[in-house]
Formats: C-alpha cells, sequence, structure tokens
C-alpha cells in the first residue's frame, strides 16, 4: 500500500485538476495501487486516446498521454520529474518492445502532473503515462 | 496465453484451469468486460477494437507473452490460428506455438499445395485443372473431367469468379465471365477447372497426432447444414447415414494425409462426400468451432490433448482404445438476422438465460448486459446437446433451444429450432444445398 499521506497529496493534486478542467476521472496506477479521482459525468473527458503519441493536443487541458503499443515501460534520462514544466516537446520516456525502443513524447510544453506508470513496468495499450497539464 | 477472444477463449482457459496451467489472456479495448479477461488470471490490453490492431497484432501479443513471461500461446480459431508465421515468429521468440508445426500449416493453408501433398499421400481429391492459360486449354481439361465443371477463381473466395459449365457450348462466355470477375474482384484473373459435385455433404474428420510421430482419428462430423455463404449452423456427430466403407474410407485417408505430412496436434480434414465418392477438400490446421460434438461423443477433451501434445506429451492411447458412444448435435447462436441474409447484428444484451439439464453443453461468453461488438465474429454460443441415440440428441437440443432466452439482438435460434424440426434434418438425409433451399422457399 502506498504511504497515506504521499496518497492524501496525490488525491489533492488529482482532485485541484479535476476542478480546473472538465475531466470526468483521473488516476493514477503504480504498481498493484490506483488512486483514481472521478465525479458524476456531465461534460466530456478531456483525455486523449490511446496512442497520444501521435496526437497533437489543444492547449488549456489535462493530456492523458497513454501507451500505444505493449512493452516495458523506461523513463528517458534525465528523468522527468512529476511538477516538472516542459517548456517544448521532449521525449519523456520509452516503451521497450521486442527490442526496440519507442519513444514517448511529450508531445508539447506543460506541466507533469503525474507520472502513472512506474519505471520498468510492463504497460499495455492504453494504458496512461503521464498526466500534463498544457496550461 | 491464450491469444483469441468469446467462447473459444474461455474454453481454452477452462482447460487450463483445470490442468492447473495459469493463463494471460488478451483482449482489445472493446472487449475490457469480457468474460475471458475477468475469468484468466492476468489479462493484457493489445489493442483498440479493430482486430488487425489487436488480436491480428503480433507485435503486441509477443511482447505480451515475453513480457508476462508465457510459456505457450493458444491461437484459438480465426485470427493468428493458421498464420504460419505467426507460429515461425512464437518459435523465434522460445514461445511453443499450441498447433502444428509452421511448415504443415503454410502447406496445408494454401489449397494447391494441400491438395498436391494429398495427393502424394494416395487421398481422392476433387478431379481439376491447372491454371488456364485460355478457352482451348479449358476446353481440353473440361472434357477430360467430363461436364458439370466449375469454372474457380485461383485467388477466389465467396463465390466470387465462379462459374458453373453444365455443356460445352458454355464454356466460352462463362470463362470470359469468371476471368473478368475474378479480375476485378482480385486483381488477379486467373482461373481453374474443378468437377462440380452437386450439392455434396460436407463431413469432416478430427485428427490427433503427438510429436512421436502416433495419429489417430476422432470420428467425423457432418457439418452439410450450411448458411448460402458456407458458413456452418448445425453440426453433429456421428454422420447419419454414411455407409461402413465410406466412412472407413474417411478415416483411413486422414490418418494417412496426417503421417504423410507429420502432422501434430489437432487437425480437421475436410471431405465432400457425394454418394460413395468422397473428396478433400481441406484441412484446417487448428482447434474446431464444432468440436464439441466430437468431445461429447468420444469423452476427450481435444484442447486439453492439445496442450498436452504441445508440452512433448505422448497421446498415450491407441486406435482401439477410441470408441464413440451416443451422438451429438451442436446449434450455433450467432448475432445475426436470418430474413436479412444473416446480416451481422451489434449490441448489447439486454437478458440471457441457457439452458441445462442433463446431456447439455453450451459454450458461451454471453452475460446479462454484455456487449456485443460490431468488429468480430456474430457467433454468441453453441448449444450442444448429447444422446443415446440421434433423435434423443435432437429433442433434447429442441428442449434446450425452448429454453434459451437471448434479448437484444437478434439471433439465429428460431431458424435452428425450424431446422431441427424439418423433414430434411430429421431425416439425416440432407446436404448443403439444404438451408438453401429451406430458405428460398420460406421466401
Amino acid at each position: 500500500m502506498p504511504e497515506t499521506a504521499n496518497v492524501a497529496e496525490r488525491v489533492r493534486r488529482l482532485a485541484e485538476f479535476l476542478a480546473q478542467t472538465d475531466a470526468v476521472r483521473v488516476s493514477i496506477q503504480r504498481g498493484g495501487d490506483t488512486i483514481e479521482v472521478a465525479r458524476p459525468a456531465r461534460t466530456a473527458s478531456s483525455q486523449s486516446g490511446a496512442g497520444g503519441r501521435g496526437e497533437h493536443p489543444s492547449p488549456g487541458r489535462i493530456d492523458t498521454i497513454k501507451a500505444d503499443l505493449v512493452g516495458v515501460f523506461r523513463l528517458s534520462r534525465p528523468a522527468p520529474a512529476e511538477g516538472e514544466i516542459l517548456e517544448a516537446d521532449r521525449e519523456l520516456a520509452y516503451i521497450e518492445a521486442l527490442g526496440i525502443r519507442n519513444p514517448v513524447h511529450s508531445l508539447g510544453g506543460g506541466r507533469i502532473v503525474a507520472i502513472a506508470s512506474n519505471d520498468g513496468a510492463a504497460v499495455e495499450y492504453g494504458q496512461p503515462l503521464f498526466l500534463l497539464d498544457r496550461r | 496465453m491464450i491469444a483469441n477472444r468469446g467462447e473459444i477463449a474461455l474454453r481454452i482457459n477452462r482447460a487450463c484451469q483445470e490442468l492447473g496451467v495459469r493463463t494471460v489472456a488478451v483482449f482489445s479495448e472493446a472487449d475490457r468486460d469480457s468474460l475471458h479477461v475477468r475469468q484468466a488470471d492476468e489479462a493484457f490490453c493489445v489493442g483498440p477494437a479493430p482486430a488487425s490492431r489487436s488480436y491480428l497484432n503480433i507485435p503486441n501479443i509477443i511482447s505480451t507473452a515475453l513480457i508476462l513471461g508465457c510459456d505457450a500461446i493458444h491461437p484459438g480459431y480465426g485470427f493468428l490460428a493458421e498464420n504460419a508465421r505467426f507460429a515461425e515468429i512464437c518459435a523465434d521468440h522460445g514461445l511453443v506455438f499450441i498447433g502444428p508445426r509452421p511448415n504443415v500449416i503454410a502447406a496445408m493453408g494454401d489449397k494447391a499445395t494441400a491438395k498436391a501433398v494429398m495427393r502424394e499421400a494416395g487421398v481422392a481429391t476433387i478431379p481439376g485443372s491447372d491454371i488456364l492459360p485460355g478457352v482451348p486449354a479449358a476446353a481440353d481439361a473440361a472434357a477430360a473431367i467430363g461436364y458439370p465443371v466449375l469454372l474457380k477463381a485461383t485467388a477466389g473466395g465467396g463465390g466470387k469468379g465462379m462459374r458453373v459449365v453444365g455443356r460445352p457450348e458454355e464454356l466460352e462466355r462463362a470463362f470470359a465471365g469468371a476471368t473478368a470477375e475474378a479480375e476485378a474482384s482480385f486483381k488477379d484473373g486467373r482461373v481453374y477447372l474443378e468437377k462440380l459435385i452437386s450439392n455434396p455433404r460436407h463431413i469432416e474428420v478430427q485428427v490427433l497426432g503427438d510429436t512421436f510421430g502416433n495419429i489417430v482419428h476422432l470420428g467425423e462430423r457432418d457439418c452439410s447444414m450450411q448458411k448460402p455463404s458456407h458458413q456452418k449452423l448445425i453440426e453433429e456427430s456421428p454422420a447419419a447415414h454414411l455407409s461402413p466403407r465410406v466412412r472407413s474410407a474417411l478415416y483411413d485417408m486422414a490418418v494417412r494425409a496426417c503421417k504423410h505430412v507429420g502432422y501434430t496436434n489437432a487437425g480437421t480434414l475436410e471431405f465432400l462426400a457425394a454418394g460413395d465418392a468422397v473428396y478433400f477438400m481441406e484441412m484446417n490446421t487448428r482447434i474446431q468451432v464444432e468440436h464439441p460434438v466430437t468431445e461429447m461423443v468420444f469423452g476427450i477433451d481435444l484442447v486439453k490433448e492439445q496442450i498436452r501434445i504441445a508440452a512433448g506429451e505422448a497421446l498415450g492411447y491407441s486406435q482401439r482404445d477410441l470408441v464413440a458412444r451416443g451422438h451429438a448435435v451442436e446449434c450455433r447462436i450467432n448475432a445475426e438476422d436470418p430474413r436479412n441474409n444473416f446480416a451481422p447484428q451489434a449490441g448489447v444484451v439486454a437478458n440471457v438465460v441457457f439452458p441445462g439439464g442433463p446431456g447439455i453443453r453450451v459454450d458461451t461468453h454471453l452475460y446479462p448486459g454484455a456487449a456485443v461488438p460490431p468488429y468480430y465474429d456474430s457467433m454468441l454460443a453453441k448449444v450442444v446437446a448429447y444422446g443415446d441415440a440421434r433423435e434423443a440428441a435432437i429433442s433434447r437440443l429442441e428442449r434446450a433451444l425452448g429454453e434459451t432466452v437471448v434479448e437484444g439482438v437478434p439471433t439465429t435460434i428460431g431458424l435452428c429450432l425450424e431446422i431441427l424440426a424439418s423433414h430434411a434434418f430429421r431425416s439425416g438425409h440432407y446436404d448443403i444445398g439444404s438451408l438453401p433451399a429451406m430458405l428460398s422457399s420460406a421466401v
């Protein structure tokens, strides 16, 4: 189980972003633990779809960058950090699949709200990797 | 790993659970709430809804198997089950493909090669020609084979580029029509001739082979009750009114052919039967949809046998140990509208009640509230009835279908009941033309 204070902080941050956006649900997965903050759906989610690496986001919203293939998720070096401001597009991580390194880009600037998968973890198609605040 | 979806994914999962083998299910985003995802030990999403990007996505499937430490992949039927390249890739990555060797899949997957191999093995194939360069060659071939003949596109499928030629004077026009249609449909206008077998029966033989060269057959299935598109709707084992001579010839050809190609794992040889003549049609190098009827009369779990064989175990029994008892009949419940040319239907199953009681088996992935996505095969369930004799099995299946409720999408349940009640089916004297004839007389 994640440490309680850490959980509270993550929930607070997720709730803050939910309040600022029209997103319906935001979740973070770490190993076997998932933290999810949701509200009744009245508007469409602002999440980008799987395959987000190829889709350019519109400014002023929370984007979820998802895995568009199956593989092992690895943070690029220097490792991105939650809260870090990205001025422009940057390679944040890569997915290693069948010996091939498939880069994961931020697709523009923004603030890293959350790194949603563990470095070195297996990720499935569509799995959230990063939450980025584009404002 | 179970590289499939729907009822066959559940079927394989059940066999694995009973063998104490842990399972990984793969699924598309459209199948996130499917039963096979819930029942496997682990599940991994491998792509979006379209099969080409999920269940046929070889890199993601292999990657999942390697990451999660799978030893073997069961492909089920359809999707990658008869993809020789996929079987090769599995082997290249140290994964056991639960099926025959890639070279055998490749040889049997190509119709022309498969027929040549069968002829080498002394198995009767439908008399036919090579590819025909023009009308004179076609005329010579047709005269040698004997009219009526069928002109077929070598790249064919779905009846395109196909013409029946009853008399020599019809040949020229038919040849022009078939080549033009084949060119338009497949960008390949090449055609060849086959002897026309009018309304044959579709009889297939189940085989199992281990890696030690042991081959057995598990009797035959009659799959002649087919839609006009040649998709099977009702299957039974054993076939009714099959003479001992024909039955014995079928078994002999099936085992001989498998020994000839060094066949391993489960497979099915499909034959066309007309009177006492039987001709090899094609081989399916995988488990079949209709395998439960064989399992019920032989008391053998074919999927477990596949896994055991792939693990390098010997069959452990010989042909004389295999005895068929009783009769089994299967109906396919598809999300289709039989009154609208069997158009596939998608939607949500609002309510579902499946039958039970003695001698009934239901293989399905449905549950109340389950989605029927538009992306995949429309089969929802197989209802199988066993009886001591054919009539008992049919009566039991009628009773079972009467108990079955599937609300939310149109299904083939009503049509299956009509077929079971028909004189043709009841008498056992039916062929691949029977259901199309029933449907056109109903119109």
